[in-house]
């Protein structure tokens, strides 16, 4: 008996959570059905009359396909770049001593603390003229890839609860750092690269402002969340907001097949890691 | 371990892909795209393919309510020039300033662009913009009315007039009808008077008297507060053309009457937290009695929130009933061409094409926006827009002096305002603060030598009437 | 491994980290933050002012407000969005069923443009039509209209909206970190008649040590740095009721131009921008400080 009322209270608050959690995802996915006086004026929950059309405009005027293919080549690279580098600064960081490091884990959160917007892109741009990769989707990743300070610290975190016998025994069978980083660190990692992978890429897969800046000139460069800003309309005039939330609606299902693999990598290891 | 290799090389893969694909030309993607259609085709064309190179030109606007239009015309002007220029358009409607800020220092500057009667000044300052007086014809010297600050700069003409926006009370007339309000409010008392009634009458329905985008109070007050300062014979920004200084004692009556409405109850509810759109949105469904705009409005009635009321645009009311100035007439400018442009020659062929009377009497017509132009004005014939009627300009439009540009320390006059419209408190003293901290800014700006605010004690606002109609 | 070979192996595994974080990361916020002494538009020469935006700030009422917004929005969104993050991961790392569909679900907010969101929000807390106030006066919860988004409810409902879309990405993060914990410590507690919140507090949150100090901090940092929904929700009203530190500094950079020409304020936003950077350092200082202390005593 006490053993179920438990099981009902946690699932109701898993419930209620769910719910709570899900209903303006509802929300938004119904908008997308809307007229778009209907979504805008509000107070309605169900679509009047569903209006698939605004998917189909949504995808011919985004350039759907095309822009996803650009938002997901951006997201991968800068996602595997990040997470080498990443994860071989914390290996470092976390296992050897070496004069300096303090100063680089500094760095590291100073760069966290400052945010001073898109001011810094001109730097940035006019780095990426003299790289002559001011019109490449390059750039884009390059820049996107130096910003990981929060996934070093959260790589770092996960590092230190990695047991340091495993990599120890490695070294003194005879294998180097590097050797001991790529066999052990890197599988025993797996669930924090998991985390680590899949919040690059969203970071990545979101950005607006440096794909918009470097993609100024080539269209077919444009990534997603570009195209789904030029749905919007200017100041003369109401912005498509049923549009922009079935292009929202879309994009989110690339994320969520980047969510799943992401599931089940950092899912995978609580049977090989710690036993292995 | 062999799963991150996998991933590293599906990124090594995906890399060579897409450079394969941004140097070989990419006819095929863009061709899908009508939105980039015009100049989509080929970056790089092939030397030896066609006889002659065509010339390039890239036009950039903010502008999405007349795409289709512009989109048209250019097509139009790519296959009948015969001087083989290509023109490609780009539309960007967010972070448009940013940009084209960026593009100058990357030299990817668009050839010609187009800017808004408060961007103009500063891109003028940051030298981006190249003067057309060379160019001019001298049929369009005598066409187009030259503004000063607005589209010419010390002497200079940097860019030409086509359209401009209006300032009105649009308001709904069914509810007007059921309240027994004969005619739109000429006077704030009359405004706040309406405001009750129609509240009165409607709020079992939901429907209110007033109502603005007050989420931002700049862009509220901006297109209402403004307006009605300006038909009264005062600044719009608070700045007094007659003393060179900031003086925004003009707007006690006028924030007072709002007030008085947010105290009436005759406000939309949680107009605190409404942007436009909303607004728009609510309105077309017959909630609000009235709000002040711009000659945008009709549009978007007619194509994105079908109004299900009948409706008008009325001049804004004056402080008394006495019309002692103009109401804004926004405009002034539209295409420039940029000094980094390697083609000036080309880029002006087709601002020259931009301007034809044929493409601006066809911008007037389908009602993209007020034509500012006297001839264009004079032929176009009237758009078919509903609702459009009212925002056609009167006697009583016409085109302010430049504010001086001043950044002040602290919450603007129109935050100021808002706060003051909720919370109370003494207006004498908050115009006296405001004063202090706009004309504190001021004299650091004309001491830095940025701005001349020369006093003009013989300015008379009534002056400028009867400029663009004559009733 | 000798001296030399760790120091080989330490430079040579942070250098693509070091080498990036300087040229794209440093360099740039250094290049802004010199503007910090000077008059400076956007165009033009800058003008070297010296301590005079500093002065500016010392007395800028706007900037000293939205220091004590930040504060109750990032406290607010700490104090929901850790518990019921670090909550909802120990439930849902057990193997109860449907918890990959729960974890998935949870997830969501967090993929969404913030944007069409904030839309999403005003049809569900405007005060009048939205869809709360019409539930909550339908059963008769309130007798009137509540003002979410008004001058009294604002930050409430934004530290609400920011906690919906915050807790996914926390209780992943505890997920992981939760994952490096035996299963059998937890099997053998209960045998030996641990219950479920005895495991918690003697197994659970030691053993999560450095991931859960981690995952504090970086949710610290990020409250204190967040503007985005607020920016597309409230714009930081109703008169700067919601206005938080980092809003202001992107609003200097970037204002909004509403009719009247309108000029950046780089010199100034940098060093708002700066101050604001000490403030969250101070605070993240601050935390590592006690945590540590914490940890002492246990």
């Amino acid at each position: 008996m006490k053993i179920n009322l438990s099981r009902i209270i946690l699932w109701a608050f898993l419930l209620a959570v769910a719910f709570l959690i899900l209903f303006p995802v509802v929300m938004a996915f119904l908008g997308s059905f809307k007229t778009n006086a209907e979504v805008t004026a509000g107070g309605t929950i169900f679509p009047a009359e569903w209006q698939f059309s605004n998917y189909l405009y949504a995808w011919k005027e985004a350039n759907f396909a095309r822009y996803s293919w650009n938002s997901l080549f951006v997201s991968a690279v800068t996602t595997a770049a990040t997470l080498v580098i990443v994860s071989m600064a914390a290996y470092a960081v976390d296992r050897l001593s070496f004069p300096g490091k303090k100063l680089f884990v500094g760095i590291q959160a100073a760069t966290m603390f400052v945010t001073i917007g898109a001011v810094v892109l001109r730097p940035q741009f006019e780095l990426m003229i003299d790289l002559k990769l001011h019109t490449s989707l390059w750039g884009v990743i390059l820049i996107l890839i130096s910003a990981h300070a929060s996934v070093f610290f959260i790589l770092l975190s996960y590092m230190k609860s990695v047991p340091r016998d495993l990599d120890e025994a490695a070294m003194i069978d005879g294998a180097s750092f590097l050797r001991t980083y790529r066999s052990v660190i890197l599988p025993l990692l797996a669930p924090g690269l998991g985390v680590a992978g899949l919040f690059t890429f969203r970071y990545a897969w979101n950005e607006f402002i440096l794909p918009q800046v470097f993609t100024m000139n080539s269209p077919h460069l444009q990534t997603l969340t570009v195209g789904l800003a030029a749905l919007r309309y200017g100041s003369s005039a109401a912005a498509q907001t049923h549009i922009m939330m079935a292009g929202a609606c879309l994009s989110i299902l690339p994320l969520l097949a980047a969510y799943l693999i992401a599931n089940k990598s950092f899912m995978q290891v609580t049977a090989g890691s710690i036993k292995g | 371990m062999k799963k991150k290799l996998g991933l590293l090389m599906l990124g090594i893969a995906l890399a060579g892909s897409l450079t394969a694909c941004s140097s070989g030309g990419n006819s095929g993607s863009n061709g899908t795209n009508g939105g980039n259609a015009p100049g989509g085709e080929a970056t790089e064309t092939p030397k030896d393919d066609k006889p002659a190179e065509k010339t390039k030109i890239t036009y950039w606007t903010g502008d999405r309510h007349d795409a289709d239009y512009i989109k048209e015309k250019i097509a139009a002007f790519n296959e009948t020039n015969e001087d083989n220029i290509e023109v490609e358009m780009v539309v960007k409607t967010e972070e448009y300033d940013q940009a084209l800020d960026i593009a100058f220092v990357g030299a990817q500057a668009p050839d010609v662009f187009r800017v808004k009667e408060n961007t103009i000044q500063t891109y003028y300052k940051k030298g981006y913009l190249e003067p057309i007086d060379a160019y001019l014809t001298e049929d369009m010297t005598t066409k187009f009315p030259r503004i000063d600050n607005f589209s010419s700069f010390e002497g200079k003409t940097y860019s030409l007039p086509n359209y401009g926006s209006t300032m009105r009370l649009v308001y709904n007339i069914d509810l007007f009808e059921k309240a027994g309000i004969a005619e739109p409010p000429k006077t704030l008392a009359e405004m706040v008077e309406a405001a009750r009634k129609i509240t009165e009458v409607g709020k079992a329905d939901g429907a209110y008297g007033f109502a603005l985008n007050f989420k931002s109070p700049g862009s509220a007050f901006g297109r209402s507060a403004r307006v009605i300062a300006e038909m009264s014979g005062y600044g719009g920004f608070g700045y007094d053309f007659k003393t060179g200084r900031f003086d925004f004692n003009g707007f006690k009556d006028i924030i007072g009457a709002f007030k008085q409405m947010k105290d009436d109850g005759s406000m939309l509810p949680g107009s605190e937290s409404l942007d436009i759109d909303p607004l728009r949105a609510q309105f077309a469904e017959g909630k609000i009695g009235m709000y002040l705009s711009f000659s945008s409005e009709p549009g978007v009635y007619k194509n994105q929130f079908p109004a299900k009321i009948r409706w008008a645009g009325a001049l804004p009311p004056t402080i008394d009933g006495n019309v002692k100035g103009v109401a804004g007439f926004l405009g002034g400018q539209w295409m420039v061409m940029s000094n980094q442009s390697k083609n000036k020659e080309a880029a002006w062929k087709f601002m020259a094409f931009m301007y034809s009377d044929e493409v601006l009497k066809g911008y007037a017509e389908g009602g993209f926006g007020i034509p500012m132009v006297p001839h264009i004005a004079e032929t176009a014939a009237k758009p078919q827009i509903e609702g459009i009627d009212g925002f056609f300009p009167t006697k009583y439009d016409g085109v302010w002096p430049l504010t001086p540009t001043v950044t002040p320390e602290g919450a603007t006059n129109w935050d100021e305002f808002w706060r003051y419209v909720n919370e109370g408190g003494d207006f004498d003293k908050l115009a006296e603060d405001l004063n202090n901290r706009y004309n504190a800014a001021l004299d650091k700006a004309i001491a830095s030598g940025e701005v001349t605010a020369q006093p003009d004690p013989s300015f008379d606002p009534a002056s400028m009437q009867g400029a663009f109609a004559s009733e | 491994m000798n001296r030399v070979q760790r120091l080989l192996n330490g430079y040579g595994f942070i250098l693509p980290s070091l080498v990036f974080t300087l040229v794209l990361g440093v360099y740039p916020i250094l290049w802004a933050l010199r503007y910090m002494f000077y008059d400076y538009k956007g165009y033009g020469t800058p003008v070297y002012v010296g301590l005079d935006n500093f002065e500016r700030l010392m007395r800028d009422g706007l900037f000293w407000e939205s220091v004590v917004n930040t504060f109750v929005y990032a406290g607010g969104k700490l104090v929901i969005t850790i518990p019921l993050a670090l909550l909802l991961a120990v439930i849902l790392n057990r193997r109860i069923r449907g918890r990959h569909a729960l974890r998935a679900i949870i997830f969501m907010p967090t993929i969404i443009s913030s944007a069409v969101m904030a839309v999403v929000f005003f049809i569900v807390f405007n005060s009048y039509n939205g869809i709360l106030n019409q539930l909550l006066l339908k059963y008769g919860l309130i007798g009137q209209a509540i003002e979410w988004l008004g001058p009294d409810y604002a930050m409430l409902t934004i530290v609400l909206i920011a906690a919906w879309g915050a807790i996914g990405n926390y209780m992943l993060l505890f997920l992981a970190g939760l994952q490096s914990i035996p299963d059998d410590i937890y099997e053998s507690a209960s045998l030996d008649g641990a219950n479920p919140i005895q495991q918690f507090r003697y197994i659970t949150v030691p053993m999560l040590g450095p991931v859960l100090q981690m995952i504090v901090m970086l949710a610290i940092i990020n409250s204190l740095k967040g503007y985005e929904s607020i920016m597309v929700l409230t714009e930081g009203g109703p008169f700067g009721k919601t206005n938080v530190m980092f809003l202001y500094v992107y609003r200097l950079l970037f204002p909004v131009s509403t009719g009247s020409v309108i000029e950046q304020q780089i010199g100034y936003g940098s060093a708002v921008g700066f101050a604001s950077a000490v403030i969250v350092g101070a605070i993240t200082v601050l935390y590592f400080y006690l945590s540590r202390k914490l940890n002492d005593i246990h």
